[in-house]
C-alpha cells in the first residue's frame, strides 16, 4: 500500500466514519421512537456549529478545563490511527506502537483527563458524573485488560495490528468479542448503563460530566467521542470477524469494506436495542458487567488451554 | 492441545453453569440447565458415534427427556405455582457468584488435567465435568431458595454424569438410566418437600431456617 492510500483510509476513518456512524445511530433510534429524525448529516451540521460558537467559561474554572477536552481530543485521535477497528492499516514497522497495553493507558489516560475536567468547575453535576464515570471505568478496565491479554497469549503478538489477524479459534474470538461489545457499551455510556441522551440529574453519567463545556471545548468531546465510539465498536466488529474461517485470507480492502459494513450493522442493532430495552439500576451494573469480566476471563482460560 | 468437539460441548455445559452462577432469575436459571443438559446430550451422542455403540444414543434421549425436559418444566411450574422469581443469593450477590463459577472452572481444569484418562476421551472433558461438580455445590452453598438448590443438585449430577462419560467405556444402559430416573424420583421429592414448606413457613427461603418449629 503506498503513502497516498494509507492516508487516505485514514482520513475516511478519522473525519468521515466516526460522525456517519453517529448520525446513522441517531436515525435509527429517531425510527424506534417514530420519529423522522434528524439527516444523517446533523453531526457533521452539529459540529460544525459548535466550532463557530463562542465559549463560555466557569469563572472558577482553571487551565485543566480548558486543556483538558483538547488532549483527550488528541488522544482519541491517536487511538482512532492506532486501533485496527477497519483493518490493519499501518504499515508493519509500525505494528509495536499499538502495543495492548499501552492502547489501554491511552484510554486510562483520557479517561482521567476527561474525570479532571469535570471535577474542575466545581459544579456538583460534574463531580456526580465524575464519580459514577471512575466506578464504571474500575468495572471496565479488568475486562478489556484480560481480554486483549487472552488475544495475546493465544496469537503471539501483543500488537493490535498484527494480533487479529492470527486468531486460529473462534472460541476465543467470540468470547473477547463479546467481552468487548458489553465493555464498550458501558465505556461509551450507551444505553443499558447510561442513557446518552437523558439530561435527568439521578441518571446522566457522561452527560453530566459535560454540561459546563460549550463551544470549540464541547466540540472536540463530542467529536472524540465519535471517534471512540468507532474505536470500541470496531475493536469487537473484528474480534466477532476473526471468527469466520478464512476471513483474514481476503484482500484487505475487502476487510476494510466487511469491516466497516459491519461496524455500521453493529451500530444499527445497538440503536434498535437502544429503542426496546430499558436502563439499568444503577446497582446492577456490576452485575451486567461481571458477564463482560466472566467472557473475558473465559476467553483468556481458553487461550491458555489451547496454548 | 487443541479442542475436540468433545471437549467444546463439555466446555459449553461448564460455560452454561458458569452463566447460571451470574443469574438470578428462577426460570433464567431453568434455561441455563436446559442447555447444560443438552450439550451433555450431545457428548452422549458423539461418544457413541465414536465408540459405535448405540446404547450411547439411548441415554442421550433419555438424560434430554427427563433433565432436559420433564425435571426443568415441573420445577418451572413449581416456582410460578409458589410465586418465586429472584433468587438474589445468600452470601454475595451475581457478579461475585459469576467470577467464583470461573474459579471454579479453572480449578477444575487445572484438575483435569492430572487425571487419567481412558479411552481417548480427553483431560478437558474430564476437568469441565469436575468444574460442573464444583459449580454445583457453589451454588447449592451459596443460593437462598430452596427450588434453586435443586437447580444446583441438577447441576451437580450432571457433572458427575459427564465425568462417568469421560472416564469408562460405557455403563450399562440400565445402570445409567436407573441413575436418571432415580434423580427424576429425588426432584419430584424434593418439590413436594418445597410446597410443604411454603406452606409451613409461607416462603421458601433457607436463610430463614434457622430452628425447628416446635
Amino acid at each position: 500500500m503506498t503513502i497516498f492510500e494509507l492516508a487516505l483510509f485514514h482520513a475516511i476513518n478519522l473525519l468521515a466514519i466516526p460522525l456517519m456512524l453517529a448520525g446513522v445511530v441517531r436515525k435509527v433510534k429517531a425510527r424506534m421512537q417514530m420519529r423522522i429524525g434528524a439527516p444523517v448529516l446533523q453531526a457533521f451540521h452539529d459540529l460544525a456549529k459548535l466550532l463557530r460558537k463562542t465559549e463560555t467559561i466557569s469563572e472558577n474554572a482553571s487551565w485543566v478545563f480548558i486543556w483538558a477536552p483538547r488532549v483527550g481530543f488528541a488522544v482519541a485521535v491517536i487511538l482512532t490511527v492506532l486501533v485496527p477497528w477497519a483493518g490493519s492499516l499501518l504499515p508493519a514497522a509500525w505494528a509495536p506502537a499499538s502495543n495492548f497495553v499501552f492502547v489501554l493507558y491511552l484510554l486510562a489516560l483520557s479517561r482521567f483527563l476527561s474525570l479532571l475536567a469535570a471535577l474542575d468547575t466545581g459544579s456538583a453535576f460534574g463531580g456526580l458524573g465524575a464519580s459514577r464515570e471512575a466506578m464504571i471505568s474500575v468495572l471496565v478496565e479488568p475486562t478489556l485488560l484480560i481480554g486483549l491479554a487472552a488475544l495475546a497469549v493465544h496469537t503471539g503478538s501483543a500488537d493490535l495490528q498484527t494480533m487479529f489477524g492470527l486468531i486460529t479459534s473462534p472460541m476465543v474470538a467470540i468470547l473477547v468479542g463479546v467481552a468487548l461489545l458489553l465493555a464498550s457499551l458501558a465505556e461509551l455510556s450507551r444505553m443499558p448503563i447510561d442513557d446518552p441522551t437523558t439530561h435527568l440529574e439521578l441518571t446522566m453519567v457522561h452527560e453530566a460530566m459535560i454540561l459546563e463545556n460549550s463551544g470549540p471545548n464541547l466540540f472536540l468531546i463530542e467529536y472524540g467521542t465519535a471517534l471512540r465510539m468507532c474505536v470500541f465498536l470496531g475493536l469487537s466488529c473484528q474480534a466477532f470477524l476473526s471468527a469466520v474461517p478464512g476471513f483474514r485470507e481476503t484482500p484487505l480492502a475487502v476487510q476494510y469494506a466487511t469491516g466497516v459494513l459491519s461496524l455500521f450493522a453493529l451500530g444499527i442493532a445497538m440503536a434498535v436495542a437502544e429503542g426496546i430495552g430499558v436502563k439499568l439500576k444503577w446497582r446492577s451494573v456490576p452485575n451486567f458487567l461481571a458477564f463482560a469480566a466472566a467472557s473475558s476471563f473465559l476467553a483468556a482460560l481458553i487461550a491458555a488451554a489451547e496454548r | 492441545m487443541s479442542l475436540s468437539g468433545l471437549d467444546l460441548m463439555a466446555a459449553a455445559a461448564a460455560a452454561s453453569a458458569v452463566w447460571m452462577c451470574g443469574v438470578s432469575g428462577v426460570q433464567t436459571q431453568l434455561r441455563g440447565l436446559v442447555l447444560q443438559t443438552a450439550a451433555i446430550a450431545i457428548v452422549c451422542m458423539i461418544l457413541g458415534a465414536r465408540e459405535h455403540e448405540g446404547h450411547y444414543y439411548g441415554l442421550a434421549l433419555v438424560v434430554f427427556a427427563v433433565k432436559g425436559a420433564a425435571i426443568p418444566v415441573f420445577l418451572s411450574w413449581a416456582a410460578r405455582r409458589l410465586g418465586v422469581r429472584k433468587d438474589s443469593g445468600a452470601y454475595f450477590g451475581p457478579a461475585i457468584g459469576l467470577l467464583a463459577g470461573c474459579a471454579a472452572l479453572v480449578a477444575g481444569l487445572f484438575i483435569g488435567r492430572d487425571l487419567a484418562v481412558p479411552m481417548g476421551t480427553s483431560a478437558g472433558a474430564a476437568g469441565m465435568s469436575m468444574a460442573l461438580v464444583f459449580i454445583g455445590m457453589l451454588l447449592m452453598t451459596t443460593r437462598r431458595l430452596a427450588i434453586s438448590q435443586l437447580i444446583a443438585l441438577l447441576t451437580l449430577e450432571n457433572g458427575i454424569l459427564l465425568f462417568g462419560l469421560t472416564q469408562t467405556k460405557g455403563m450399562p444402559l440400565m445402570v445409567e438410566m436407573g441413575a436418571v430416573f432415580e434423580i427424576l424420583v429425588g426432584v419430584l421429592i424434593g418439590g413436594l418437600v418445597i410446597f410443604r414448606l411454603n406452606r409451613s413457613f409461607e416462603h421458601i427461603d433457607v436463610t430463614n431456617l434457622r430452628e425447628l418449629r416446635r
